[in-house]
């Protein structure tokens, strides 16, 4: 009966338009009251969730995307996809994907890739006669590569709700993953292109590329030091996180000369709105979680899944239908902190290594981003390319299925995303 | 229920401006002490990092005030966003639903967060009082201060959403008065 009122009450608030953060605290606080537990508890998990020192990475890692957003980098990365790929067939929207590969890489957040990006790259498209729901397609789903490719304060997210799972292992899992992503993304925008008969850009030359490159580094040496920081094992992710921001501020400020005091305003109290939502979600999703485990409910789930079939491969593929069912309709921070208790024992079960498992659930959750009724990326996307949603929808399924095959190949081939993790080990 | 058009509904927003003002400048208050302590975040932090790797001479209190800082400025941020309704939700079904059980769900949704801020300041001032006299190691403060945001957190939230529910109220009660009058 607790269990029924826990989630009967989460989901009755989520309708009645109550914010995810609060629809979790509301039901674990009426859940303990039910049960007689001391209301105490639930506030000191509350509190407890967000004191985890690995957590405060995710501030630094919002800030130094903000400041990307602001201080001029995602112009500099956007001039050297298009010097480097821009000559292929559809050019520009290979040239997004390759950017987002760059970007997402830095920001690690998929919605700043896709308002970052997409107000540079979708005008560009739609005034060399792109389609307007091809430009915002390509924008949206490439921006995923921002959660897969290192660093990801979603993958911060998961290694605490996994309970201790090695950020480090995480960061270096998702670059196969992502990049296999971003390729397949290419080529469904490549094929897409040629359907649609849109012509190529000339290729600038190899000294435009040159300098093209030569001019991103000190942006994209954010990634190298924040990623960096973590794999050597010389700092901590949360000072390698903090590291980066400051760099981050260094060169916006100092080098691009593109950071005013205005903009710096602008990228603070934009990271601070981003952390408290972030961590509010933490907060109260610790909670929830607290009584998940007191019910049992990933023993429960685990054996309604076995009992439809104990092979591995159907089971797999049953986790990944429930992920991608539930983030078309919820955040994925919150989906993090819920969904990883309750499937990575299950997981684990069936002799799946946590990191994969780590990497499936970004990738899984990330294509929620971009699906309705509840896609962030997606509503970013058609706000910046003044697109109606049912318009872009209809025509974004050759980059779903672009998604989903990279998934499926992540999912059985685990070889994909361990091989750099079991390196290092 | 009562005869409105749907964009009625945000008409509310208008209610009761001098009110609606000091809570605009009690949230920029909030975002500006939460900026500044995210600033003093990054700046401890890098301190931490320059003093560990640079002077090889941890400044160990970073760590704990990192800890105590990030509690204030998910609080006070996340009171703000409540009020400039930034935080996630899943609008889309209360929207496909009647004008009538709109107005009806978006009543409880305002008494459920005027609820939960009640208890978590109520919460939040027990876990304070409890940890007072208790110290922060390397800080020297009260261990209590981790649980004042909680405190003030609860009572905007709370603050708030009276006032969203208030305003709704009031708004529907002038649009029935007047459709009585017409």
């Amino acid at each position: 009966m607790g269990l029924i009122l826990l989630f009967g009450v989460f989901f009755f608030s989520l309708i009645a338009g109550v914010p995810v953060a609060f629809a979790l605290g509301i039901a674990t606080v009426l859940t303990f009251v039910y049960e007689g537990l001391p209301l105490f508890v639930a506030f000191q998990r509350i509190m407890s969730g967000i004191s985890v020192f690995s957590l405060l990475a995710i501030p630094f890692f919002i800030f130094a995307g903000e400041l990307m957003l602001q201080g001029g980098i995602a112009v500099r990365l956007v001039r050297l996809a298009s010097a480097a790929v821009g000559n292929i067939r559809g050019g520009l929207g290979v040239v997004n994907v390759a950017s987002s590969m760059l970007f997402g890489g830095i920001s690690g957040s998929a919605v700043a890739d896709t308002s970052a990006l997409g107000s540079i790259m979708i005008p560009v498209m739609k005034e060399k006669k792109y389609d307007a729901d091809y430009a915002v397609n390509v924008t949206v789903t490439s921006s995923i590569a921002g959660v897969v490719i290192p660093p990801s304060h979603n993958m911060i997210l998961y290694a605490v709700a996994a309970g201790g799972v090695s950020v480090s292992s995480l960061f270096i899992a998702g670059v196969v993953p992502g990049i296999l992503m971003c390729v397949c993304l290419a080529l469904a925008a490549y094929l897409v292109a040629v359907r649609r008969g849109y012509a190529s850009e000339a290729f600038p030359g190899w000294q435009v590329l040159a300098i093209s490159f030569v001019v991103a580094i000190p942006g994209l040496l954010t990634a190298v030091i924040i990623v960096g920081g973590v794999l050597s094992g010389v700092m901590t992710v949360t000072e390698s996180g903090a590291f980066g921001a400051i760099y981050a501020i260094v060169v916006t400020a100092l080098v691009y000369r593109e950071l005013t005091w205005e903009r710096f305003i602008t990228a603070v109290l934009a990271s601070v709105r981003t952390t408290s939502l972030v961590m509010m979600l933490v907060a109260t999703a610790t909670a929830f979680a607290y009584l998940l485990t007191l019910y049992r409910v990933p023993d429960t789930l685990a054996a309604s899944i076995t009992s439809i079939s104990d092979n591995p491969l159907i089971i797999l593929l049953l986790i990944n239908v429930v992920l991608l069912l539930l983030g078309m309709i919820m955040d994925m921070a919150a989906l993090i902190l819920i969904c990883t208790p309750i499937f990575l024992p299950l997981a684990r079960d069936i002799g799946m290594d946590p990191i994969q498992f780590g990497i499936i659930i970004m990738m899984n959750l990330g294509l929620g981003l971009c699906t309705p009724p509840v896609g962030a990326c997606l509503f970013v996307g058609c706000v910046v390319g003044g697109v109606r949603m049912d318009h872009v929808v209809r025509t974004i399924w050759p980059f779903y299925l672009a998604i989903i095959a990279s998934l499926l190949l992540v999912t059985y081939v685990p070889a994909i995303s361990m091989f750099l993790p079991n390196l290092m080990r | 229920m009562v005869e409105a058009s749907k964009d009625s509904l945000t008409d509310s927003a208008g209610s009761w401006p001098a009110v609606r003002h000091i809570i605009e400048l009690v949230v920029s208050a909030c975002m500006l002490v939460a900026g500044t302590m995210l600033v003093v975040l990054i700046g401890t932090m890098g301190w931490l990092v320059f003093g560990r790797y640079a002077l090889n001479d941890t400044p160990t209190w970073v760590e704990q005030l990192s800890l105590v800082l990030v509690v204030w400025i998910t609080f006070l941020g996340g009171a703000a966003c409540v009020w400039r309704k930034s935080h996630l939700g899943v609008d889309f079904v209360r929207d496909a639903l009647s004008f009538t059980m709109q107005i009806v769900l978006r009543l409880i949704a305002s008494a459920l967060m005027a609820a939960f801020g009640v208890c978590m300041a109520w919460q939040g001032g027990l876990l304070a009082s409890g940890t007072w006299a208790r110290r922060i190691p390397m800080l020297e403060i009260s261990e209590g201060w981790r649980a004042v945001p909680m405190v003030i957190s609860g009572g905007l939230i709370a603050l708030f959403a009276i006032f969203e529910l208030a305003s709704l109220v009031n708004h529907l009660l002038a649009v029935r008065s007047r459709n009585i009058g017409d």
